[in-house]
């Protein structure tokens, strides 16, 4: 380019695009905190608006409008500004590169505590916590601990008992079917999506031995046009019953039953999501994220702030059933999953974890 | 409970389709002489258009065209930076892929109030291909395809008929050969190139459309998943021509759809490698059959008049 006769001309205009990508650079980081202002300048205004408390969040790769986990750690947020005051802050990721430099930019922007969203971001915020050990840090889905294993004196990590929510859910699903196929779409095969395939499993073989639930996966949270293929070829071999349990993909699986029409189900994850088909809706194995970081944040502004881990079951209410469709449910069904539930909380039942602890499990007679 | 069916096949189709529209795009400005690696931003683009617009007028063909539209603006915008300001292309286009990501991430929000996804809006509808559909076998391909599927096909041969068959695609590959003699033989460069990197935008914004208001129906942050990347990879592989491209293309499609359906029929086969399936193929292809590579020779090079 140098050498051309126009070397000079291409150099100067190179700096006009250098010039555009630096305003588009700006423009994409107005948009990862544009979802925080525009809700929490008007949370913050109506409350103590002398608190300088920053709750922030740091989400995964399916981010906001995930219509799960991401989404629930936002109310949880909007709950944190709503009664202990101060702001929320989101930062979205939109691939992992992004997970430890958003972390350690909340960090540096004086959060009070940040909360990073899933699995996917354990390695990014053990690191960025080991970095800033004064900085709050709260994790969902996953455990942070240091190279000896220990836990880490900064970060409460929160997890979920999936697999009792799922069981529940796995029993709705093996009394419904009527072809006795039944497909499992996750994003990626990690923990906690083991953990809700294992007692979705479970749960189906508990009630219907016939049945047989296959698990397959999209290689992605994030890609709903790969999901609704994987979800029609389901559906193309004969399942009537789709489990979602991926991520921002969940929209494809539910636009494939949407396109069938009737008789073919998605049972859904993390929230009720009646309104996405309300036809094709079964249930939904869901889990308080928003409580959680509600918590965390409200023992951080308490200064009872701990690190270490907790993990929450049906019993503690941290996990459970979608209570908006229970009343399009059978009584015969209700019954089966309310015996269940008193089993698993006295601790009759323990549903499986793992598909090695599936493989063992014993399907108790309920 | 066989893999091999029909509608392998017609899934392989939605999974190329939106690889095989920013191809096209790409192919025609990279002809021309303009590296564009801003596919994905431009599809994001007319995927968040298309949905706005069939949001707003409750026509999905009219979200089509406002797709179209989009495609005219980011191609445009491109246009402006690397064959009027003679900008370095590989930044300017990377400047395309950041704004397409940070805005229709950000204006999903100021639109609906929600973030991340748009409400669903209604969609392009399949066909029906009367008498066709009836048929054994192959019938559910005649009645599980759209229009849009079809006009892919459609837009395919036209890109290679104008670019290789027609005076105006002698000129425009000229250009992206050696624009110093395409301008000594009287093209006029700069406007050549110009339309083609603004047709390009449009071909990227069908493809992201096709994501939002076909395959799906709604609009997420971030939703074509590095497609506009795959399309430079098919265009590559393909070597800058039509039907070779358009065939990794399909290739890219039923490597992805055997991937996700074997998984239902042999779930004892790893997934993780099923998935990694199309990128193998692209490697190994890649690096035994292609060989030296054939770009135009004057792709990344800013032109001036001396």
């Amino acid at each position: 380019m140098i050498t051309s006769p126009t070397g000079r001309a291409a150099r100067r205009a190179s700096r006009y695009a250098a010039l555009g990508l630096a305003a588009a650079a700006a423009l994409s980081l107005a948009a990862c905190s544009s979802g925080a202002s525009g809700t929490d300048s008007t949370d913050a205004a109506s409350t103590d608006s002398a608190s300088d408390y920053v709750w922030t969040m740091v989400t995964d790769q399916a981010g906001l409008g995930d219509k799960g986990f991401n989404d629930l750690a936002k109310l949880g947020l909007d709950q944190s500004v709503e009664e202990l005051g101060g702001k929320a802050q989101v930062l979205q990721s939109t691939d992992q590169a992004q997970y430890v430099t958003n972390l350690q930019q909340a960090v540096t922007s004086g959060s009070t505590v940040t909360t990073g969203v899933g699995f996917l971001l354990t390695d990014a915020l053990v690191e960025v916590a080991q970095a800033n050990p004064d900085a709050m840090f709260t994790l969902i889905d996953a455990i942070a601990t240091d190279e000896d294993g220990e836990p880490l004196p900064n970060v409460a990590s929160v997890t979920f008992k999936e697999q009792e929510a799922s069981f529940l859910t796995g029993i709705v699903a093996g009394l419904t079917t009527e072809t006795d196929s039944i497909g499992f779409v996750g994003g990626l095969e990690i923990p906690a999506v083991l953990r809700f395939y294992s007692g979705f499993a479970a749960g189906v073989a508990s009630v219907n031995p016939d049945a047989t639930v296959t698990p397959a996966y999209v290689g992605s949270f994030a890609d709903a046009a790969k999901a609704k293929e994987l979800a029609l070829g389901f559906y193309d071999q004969g399942s009537d019953i789709v489990m979602d349990v991926a991520g921002g993909g969940g929209l494809g699986i539910f636009d494939a039953a949407k396109e069938l029409g009737d008789g073919h189900w998605v049972v859904s994850t993390d929230t009720c999501k009646v309104d996405l088909a309300p036809d094709n809706f079964l249930t939904s194995a869901v889990k308080d994220v928003a409580g959680s970081v509600l918590r965390e944040n409200t023992a951080a502004a308490d200064g009872t702030f701990e690190g270490g881990s907790v993990e929450l079951g049906l019993s503690d209410d941290g996990v459970g059933l979608c209570q908006d469709n229970i009343d399009t449910i059978p009584a015969d069904i209700l019954e089966k999953v309310d015996a269940a539930t008193t089993a698993i909380t006295s601790g009759e039942i323990v549903p499986p974890a793992t598909p090695e602890e599936l493989e063992t499990f014993e399907a108790p007679s309920l | 409970m066989d893999i091999f069916s029909i509608s392998l096949v017609l899934s392989a189709i939605h999974l190329a389709v939106p690889i095989i529209l920013p191809m096209l795009g790409g192919l025609i400005s990279e002809r021309s002489g303009v590296m564009n690696i801003g596919l994905e931003g431009m599809m994001l683009g007319g995927a968040l258009s298309a949905v706005a617009i069939t949001f707003l007028t409750g026509d999905p063909w009219v979200g089509l065209v406002g797709a179209m539209i989009s495609g005219v603006v980011s191609g445009g915008i491109l246009a402006v930076l690397t064959v009027t300001l003679r900008g370095n292309q590989v930044v300017a286009s990377t400047a395309i892929n950041l704004i397409g990501a940070g805005l229709t991430a950000a204006l999903v929000p100021i639109i609906w109030g929600i973030d991340g996804t748009t409400p669903s809006v209604p969609k392009i509808p399949s066909l029906e291909v009367p008498g066709l559909s009836g048929l054994p076998v192959v019938g559910p391909l005649f009645s599980g395809l759209t229009l849009v599927d079809y006009g892919a096909i459609a837009l395919a041969f036209a890109v290679w008929w104008v670019l290789f068959r027609t005076d105006a695609g002698l000129r425009i590959r000229a250009c992206g050969e050696s624009a110093e003699s395409a301008d000594a033989a009287g093209i006029a460069v700069v406007r050549t190139r110009f339309l083609a990197v603004t047709v390009s935008g449009v071909f990227a914004a069908l493809g992201g459309a096709y994501l939002s208001i076909v395959a799906l129906d709604a609009f997420q942050a971030g939703m074509t998943q590095g497609r506009g990347y795959l399309a430079l990879a098919a265009l590559v592989f393909g070597k800058w021509r039509v039907w070779p491209a358009v065939a990794v293309c399909l290739a890219f499609g039923l490597a992805d759809a055997f991937a996700l359906r074997s998984q239902i029929v042999a779930p004892q086969i790893p997934h993780d490698l099923l998935l990694a399936l199309p990128y193998i193929l692209a490697l190994v292809a890649l690096a035994t059959f292609v060989g030296r590579t054939s770009a135009p020779a004057a792709v990344g090079k800013p032109f001036a008049r001396a």
